[in-house]
């Protein structure tokens, strides 16, 4: 007979308690929501809760989710979010903290049977369970705090390294890895892996099983560490060192993480969770991650707003076989579509159709597929030098050279072939797709799916809207990208749209900057510094001169004066100096190393100093996005944001050029841009929208500034 | 004999460059052969997999894991409902999946079928003697050490080295070219004629690629490293009879006639047909080109004229059509030799053989070269086992339409003595 035992506030918080004879089973099951997030009442429903476990009489509790696939998501972020009292985080994490330890001390086996995402705190409530069932459906099972520049609050950072082993710990802590059950079960968090309808079962089973399991480290490595300080402190010095690579100064968060281990591991589990705590409240209280939550809930909020129904899109061509029109059709295969890569010629298409299938087989040698499910993609993905197999395709996407004629020539051709109700997409990055859509007999299917190159690493898509696009053809556009597991900002059609022309501005006065006397390697490295992951000069030379070429001429075509055209990439694209690709850009690329051309550094005029450069790309950067705000290329501050940091590199513990905008005051840019205007000249005029809002006292995120 | 009143009709046909064994298309087994070959004509044809009700695929050999290889590649190429099976009838298996899948079609019982066969003969499984194989799962099913280890006492050191493939009659122990060889003695078949049969195959097939020809029927197969390659690499354009003459016999080095150049390669290929019951293609919209207007398989003794079945075949499928030999304008006979064809050809315009054979006053015809494999044969283009048959299907479909001939002959020889006739009408 199953007894529910009442806990005060059973219906508020959503943790019920059953017992059924000596058997326990904690239930979450969170009021009006289909997940699981942790909030200060769920905290008091565990808190209640473990109160009452030790007089029930029994031996043994599950720790359930009463969601559908879904066990315990995280902290709901949106009680961090905005300006947080460091005090009360830090009290809440130690609250956290506290249930979870009189859990984890419970005179009865505990056992926590995942369902579906443990995630964060999630999965800190089932590392205080002596053991951890996971259904092998199970994708999300770890401990992303540092990726929200915060850190693992409740006991994670403690319990994590003494469970798997310190190195193991670290990795999954400082890069906030996901796992899925079965890679969780390897490296020893999970117990056990089942079919979902064994997991109750399993779970159970294992409530007979003695309530303390020693630490397995997995690797030869920890089980060393585990047992020497000096194997430690070798782990700990390399682990800071992979970080500062990594995050270049920029994120305290992983070196955060990294301290509270050592402290834990060092000092003892209480001097730990001590360290945690006060970590977690200050972390919690910093620009960065206020900054890197918003990006986070922007694009979950993004993901909500793009849901729904559009006619299905299964069969999808791709027209142009070279790195990008492969990249897309390996998308494509691994979003479940069937897809035709089409190009001029058999060689062409052998050469797209390689690249696509390197790229999937790597992915399976990482783990990211199994090897039937790198077969089944690889299956879905062929290729052709004619039409066939293209005529029945849902949404066509080319991907042939940035050229107007050319691409306008690939429009009219697929309209010959395909249905009138079959989509095409422009995957350019600057050319207007209502000039693309000239002449074309349905305007209305043609839109702009503007990808990012690699397309398998880079997370953004920007779908671009003509004033002719349908309602229906942006609905299919979004369908396609959200099964690639983009994220999407959809903007209206405009010379480069949105993320090109902001980053075009920049780095043409990155280019700017260099002729007027500042040596190529300063740029690079004053951007890089203030953190975008690339300096703007080396990024040309990835890009291509051509291509940036091709790009200014469309925006200085579109702006005039406020685009002034720096003569000398057309010069060294003249000279055959392409970037990378060609050898020799801003960069010599003959060496092993690339070294800046010195012949491009005029030596004289006047040099930026250091500090100043960087700052001034950045305001170029907020003073474009505005005008794309005003003009109503992007519907709002928050999609400028999501596209410039996933699209352009804008540095992401800044939130955004419009949260930075809001972060150095609208009057404050407005005032150096005007010093600008006055020193260099009138493309350096603030936009009005930003001259309003500092007029007004205002932020674009609302509130006075 | 009454006609269907549901006929079966082909719609499309493709296959894959075919190219000699250990050559361009090694690295590709049957499994991703077959699947180029069904996904291009589901692609040609501009057909949905959700329309396909079947799949039938002919083969002779191939790894132990694909031992239903049709479904293998069904599940690679269509929805995962679709059913599928794998047939063997030797050098005629795709002959069998085409004649399978009208049957289906004519009974009402599938609207769209996918029939074909592919061979990978880089990619033989090599065996190993019975008694090792014996060992080895007696030695897997023992439920202690000691019992697997008593399944392997037996294995000598002889039974390790592995058995080479080879293409040999069970019944006779014959090769497929001692049984050609002895076809050619006792039809009295010249070196010279086969020479000059051999040399009008490349000849034919040359003059259809440079014309453009093999292109309504060639696919690219895009290599994983990135290669494509495009065309038959076997017809050779610098082949005359001079050179021919010159080839070694190779099956009896003293009196045989049987040389590399009058015999088809072991080749790596593979080939697909996409059949519908005629109405339903109109109906979705899809062009019917020829319906299958009947067929015959025949059987000779194995030990006597190993490949002449199909001269016992070819007036069953006439009579069953209710045509005769003159009705037909356009034939495709599989050449595995020289010999074989000729024997066959002869056999056909025998009156004693009509009389002997087949208890019949006349002939069954004379067949005229000018309208016998005229893109080309086996001998030139090569001979992937299971895929002929459809290969000959579709290149009989598609010149029927440039000649615009109504009534149109495909035979194919098979080891067991075995062989297969179809006529084609087109619609």
């Amino acid at each position: 007979m199953t007894i529910d035992v009442p806990t005060p506030a059973a219906a508020e918080t959503g943790v019920r308690l059953q017992i059924d004879g000596q058997t326990a089973v904690l239930i979450l099951d969170q009021p009006g929501s289909t997940v699981n997030v942790i909030n200060p009442a769920f905290i008091r429903g565990l808190e209640e809760a473990v109160r009452a476990l030790p007089g029930s009489g029994a031996t043994g509790v599950l720790i359930r989710s009463a969601k559908e696939g879904q066990f315990v998501a995280g902290a709901d972020l949106t009680q961090i979010a905005p300006a947080p009292d460091t005090e009360e985080v830090a009290r809440l994490a130690r609250r956290f903290q506290r249930v979870l330890s009189r859990l984890a001390a419970l005179p009865m086996t505990s056992v926590a049977v995942i369902n579906g995402p443990a995630l964060g705190g999630g999965l800190e409530l089932a590392l205080a369970c002596d053991y951890r069932v996971a259904a092998e459906t199970v994708t999300a099972i770890g401990l992303p705090e540092v990726s929200l520049g915060l850190l693992p609050a409740g006991g994670g950072t403690q319990r994590l390294p003494r469970l798997i082993g310190l190195s193991r710990a670290l990795s999954l802590i400082l890069e906030g890895q996901r796992l899925s059950a079965r890679r969780a079960k390897r490296v020893g968090i999970v117990d056990e892996v089942v079919h979902p309808r064994d997991l109750d079962e399993a779970a159970r089973s294992r409530l007979t099983r003695p309530k303390v399991r020693g630490p397995v480290p997995q690797s030869h490595l920890d089980r060393l560490a585990a047992h020497s300080a000096l194997v430690r402190s070798v782990i700990y010095r390399q682990a800071a060192r992979t970080v500062r690579a990594r995050t270049k100064g920029h994120y305290p968060a992983p070196l955060r993480a990294l301290d509270t281990v050592r402290a834990g591991l060092e000092q003892g589990f209480g001097a730990g969770l001590a360290a945690e705590a006060a970590a977690f409240g200050e972390l919690a209280g910093t620009s960065h991650a206020h900054a890197l939550i918003s990006l986070f809930l922007a694009a979950e909020g993004l993901k909500r707003e793009q849901r729904g129904e559009t006619r299905p899109v299964q069969r999808v061509g791709v027209i142009g076989a070279g790195f990008m029109g492969a990249g897309i059709a390996q998308a494509g295969a691994v979003a479940g579509l069937d897809v035709r890569l089409r190009d001029t010629s058999p060689e062409r298409v052998a050469r797209g159709l390689k690249s696509a299938r390197d790229l999937t087989l790597s992915a399976a040698r990482n783990g990211r597929f199994t090897r039937p499910e790198a077969a089944a993609i690889l299956s879905r993905l062929s290729g052709a030098a004619d039409n066939s197999g293209m005529r029945r395709a849902d949404l066509v996407i080319e991907a042939v050279f940035e050229d107007a004629a050319l691409k306008r020539q690939v429009i009219a051709e697929l309209e010959e072939i395909l249905s009138p109700e079959a989509v095409i997409a422009s995957n350019t990055s600057s050319l207007p797709i209502a000039s693309l859509a000239e002449g074309a007999r349905h305007p209305e299917r043609i839109l702009g799916m503007h990808f990012f190159s690699p397309v398998h690493k880079m997370p953004l898509l920007e779908i671009v809207r003509a004033p002719a696009t349908s309602d229906d053809t942006v609905r299919a556009a979004l369908q396609v990208g959200r099964r690639m597991g983009k994220t999407m900002i959809v903007v209206r059609d405009g010379p480069s749209f949105y993320t090109t022309r902001v980053l075009g501005f920049m780095l043409q006065e990155a280019g700017r900057i260099v002729e007027d006397g500042t040596p190529i390697a300063d740029v690079d490295r004053a951007a890089i510094s203030f953190g975008f992951p690339t300096g703007p000069l080396a990024l040309i030379d990835e890009v291509g001169l051509d291509v940036a070429a091709h790009v200014s001429a469309t925006l200085a075509a579109a702006f005039g004066y406020r685009f002034p055209r720096s003569a000398s990439v057309d010069r060294m694209v003249a000279a055959g100096r392409l970037g990378r690709k060609s050898g020799r850009g801003f960069y010599d690329y003959s060496g092993r190393r690339k070294r800046p051309d010195p012949t491009l550094e005029t030596g004289h005029g006047r040099p930026l100093p250091a500090d100043l450069i960087a700052p001034r790309l950045a305001l170029i950067f907020v003073n474009e996005a505005v005008r794309c705000l005003d003009e109503g290329i992007i519907a709002s501050p928050r999609d400028g944001d999501v596209g410039a940091v996933l699209g352009t590199g804008f540095p992401p513990f800044l939130g955004g050029p419009f949260r930075h905008a809001d972060a150095l005051g609208p009057a404050t840019v407005v005032e150096e841009l005007r010093r600008m205007t006055d020193a260099d000249g009138p493309q350096y005029e603030p936009a009005d929208a930003l001259v309003a809002m500092a007029r007004r006292g205002r932020s674009f995120y609302g509130g006075a500034a | 004999m009454t006609a269907p009143t549901r006929r079966a009709a082909i719609i499309d046909g493709r296959r894959t460059p075919f190219l000699k064994a250990g050559t361009g298309l090694a690295d590709l087994d049957v499994l991703a052969l077959g699947t180029i070959a069904v996904r291009e004509v589901l692609a040609h044809a501009e057909m949905d997999g959700q329309e396909v009700d079947e799949i039938v695929i002919g083969n002779v050999s191939r790894p132990v894991r694909y031992h239903n290889l049709a479904r293998e590649i069904g599940l690679a190429t269509l929805p995962r409902t679709v059913p599928a099976f794998t047939v063997g009838l030797a050098c005629a298996s795709a002959c069998q999946a085409v004649t399978s899948a009208a049957d289906s079609i004519e009974r009402g019982y599938a609207g769209a079928v996918i029939a074909g066969g592919v061979e990978s003969l880089s990619n033989v499984p090599i065996q190993y003697s019975d008694r090792l194989a014996r060992a080895v799962v007696g030695a897997s099913q023992g439920k202690t050490v000691r019992a697997k280890l008593e399944n392997l006492a037996g294995v000598r050191m002889s039974d390790l080295a592995p058995v080479a493939p080879g293409i040999r009659e069970t019944s006779t122990g014959l090769t497929m070219g001692q049984s050609a060889e002895l076809m050619a003695k006792a039809n009295g078949i010249s070196r010279t004629a086969q020479d000059e049969l051999a040399l009008r195959s490349h000849q034919n097939a040359i003059a259809a690629r440079d014309a453009c020809r093999t292109s309504a029927e060639v696919v690219p197969v895009y290599r994983p490293d990135g290669r494509a390659i495009t065309a038959d690499t076997h017809p050779r354009p610098d082949t005359s009879l001079a050179r021919l003459a010159a080839l070694p016999p190779i099956f009896d080095n003293r009196h045989g006639t049987i040389t590399a150049g009058n015999s088809s390669p072991l080749t790596d290929g593979a080939a697909a047909l996409l059949l519908m019951a005629e109405s339903h293609a109109r109906t979705l919209g899809y062009r019917p080109r020829a319906v299958i207007r009947s067929y015959a398989y025949a059987a000779v003794d194995p030990g006597d004229q190993l490949l002449l079945a199909p001269a016992y075949a070819v007036p069953v499928a006439l009579q069953r059509a209710g045509l005769s030999l003159s009705d037909i304008g356009l034939i495709e006979m599989h050449e595995a030799f020289a010999a074989q064809v000729l024997s066959t050809t002869q056999a056909l315009a025998s009156r004693e053989f009509a009389q002997r054979e087949l208890g019949q006053d006349e002939a069954v015809g004379e067949i005229d070269p000018a309208h016998l494999n005229v893109n080309g044969g086996s001998i030139a283009l090569g001979h992937p086992f299971g895929a002929t048959g459809a290969r000959v299907l579709m290149q009989l479909v598609n010149e029927m339409e440039r000649r615009d001939e109504q009534f149109g002959l495909a035979t194919v020889c098979a080891a067991g003595g075995l062989g297969c006739a179809v006529i084609l009408e087109r619609v």
